[in-house]
């Protein structure tokens, strides 16, 4: 989960103060969602200093508010278009995925389709492994691979439900 | 090598035109494992049957070997096969009578041609496909994966450079899966065959070194393995 990019996909939406984007930062990150308001400020203070979001004033209840610019929309982009390898504990897909959907994200076909080549990308080294550990009598590192095996072919199913489901 | 150009696939269901492959292009290597993904009705079956010559272009060309497959006669196309080309089906597609040694021999008896060197190298082929000792039985009296073991070994009894693969492992549970895909994979490598296997299963296809993705009959995307970087950076990550 990376709060940085759960504000910047909020901010493309429309200018926003801290406690809102706290609150829909929350709800974008389900049933995993608890965020801390220091770790929202501090967010927002680096992204005012890496350039990516703007200060632009105060709303009717003095409360201070932000806006993206080009380059943070670039940015974030960029973000949700960078497939997510197997092994990320860091970023997660679906939190990805939320965020292209919440702001209607025109490339979203490109997204699914690159993350599911990086899925069978995977596929087929870790199955290439995985006959190596067998031949080789490694049995605890040949069922590791085919548990992570099954994982993925999880992800990929629910992109083709996905897909499927945007199609019709 | 195999070169597909610009193939289509016309089917004519009463007045009506369903064009199931519009204009296929993929190059396939000498000794390449491919798979072919896609949803039911994207054309891959379709371009496994125009691959073994069992049906023809509306448009297009197949080449295998050096040879033209849509320029051929009939007869013509049927001899390439018999000499090129290996199946092997979902559904084993046995002579479910006849023994398990029958059953492989049975693309040579076409040609007529069963020596004591052909029936010694049966042994051996059900010997690399672990059917030791079974040859006398009949075909109908295996399992699944068994009957599967002697579909390949029929599929190889000609030694062709091509081996079409529709869903090998679509009939059977995760382990005999493995074990038949381990098979094909093994005669890939020793053999230098090449192999086209078409089917819906994501744990199949990761033993191929390229999946191509149809959809609505074209080619969507091609997801190869080689890429020696990447290989080691998920090894790496395995150790």
């Amino acid at each position: 989960m990376s709060v940085k990019y759960g504000i910047l996909t909020l901010l493309v939406l429309k200018n926003n103060h801290g406690y809102e984007l706290k609150i829909e930062l929350e709800s974008l990150l389900g049933i995993k969602g608890k965020v801390n308001p220091g770790q929202i400020y501090t967010t927002l203070d680096r992204l005012i200093r890496d350039q990516l979001v703007l200060s632009v004033g105060m709303d009717d209840q003095e409360r201070k508010l932000y806006k993206i610019n080009t380059e943070g929309k670039n940015e974030l982009e960029n973000w949700l278009l960078e497939p997510v390898p197997y092994h990320s504990t860091r970023d997660d897909f679906h939190f990805k995925w939320s965020c292209a959907r919440k702001i209607n994200f025109e490339q979203e076909k490109k997204m699914l389709d690159q993350q599911k080549a990086m899925i069978m990308k995977d596929v087929m080294e870790l199955t290439k492994l995985k006959t190596e550990f067998l031949l080789q009598g490694d049995e605890n590192r040949y069922l590791l691979i085919t548990g992570t095996l099954l994982r993925l072919e999880a992800d990929l199913n629910w992109i083709n439900q996905v897909e499927n489901r945007n199609r019709s | 090598m195999i070169k597909i150009s610009n193939l289509n696939k016309e089917f004519l269901q009463g007045q009506e035109k369903t064009q199931v492959l519009k204009g296929v292009d993929l190059d396939v290597r000498e000794g390449e494992f491919v798979a072919i993904m896609g949803p039911s009705g994207s054309g891959k079956s379709t371009l496994l049957q125009l691959l073994g010559g069992l049906d023809i272009p509306t448009k297009g060309d197949i080449l295998i070997n050096q040879s033209y497959l849509n320029n051929m006669t009939e007869k013509e196309r049927t001899i390439f096969r018999r000499k090129y080309i290996g199946f092997i089906f979902q559904n084993y597609q046995l002579l479910p009578t006849l023994t398990v040694e029958e059953n492989i021999a049975f693309p040579l008896h076409a040609d007529g041609n069963l020596t004591k060197e052909r029936n010694q190298q049966i042994l051996e082929l059900l010997d690399s496909v672990g059917l030791n000792g079974l040859g006398r039985k009949r075909a109908n009296l295996l399992s699944g994966g068994q009957q599967q073991r002697v579909a390949i070994a029929r599929a190889l009894v000609n030694n062709p450079s091509v081996l079409l693969a529709d869903e090998p492992t679509g009939n059977l549970d995760r382990n005999k899966a493995e074990e038949i895909l381990g098979l094909i994979s093994r005669f890939n490598r020793e053999n230098n065959q090449t192999i086209i296997m078409v089917t819906h299963d994501i744990f199949a296809a990761g033993f191929a070194d390229r999946i191509i993705l149809f959809k609505d009959g074209v080619i969507d995307q091609v997801i190869s393995r080689k890429d020696d970087d990447y290989a080691e950076y998920v090894a790496n990550f395995m150790a």
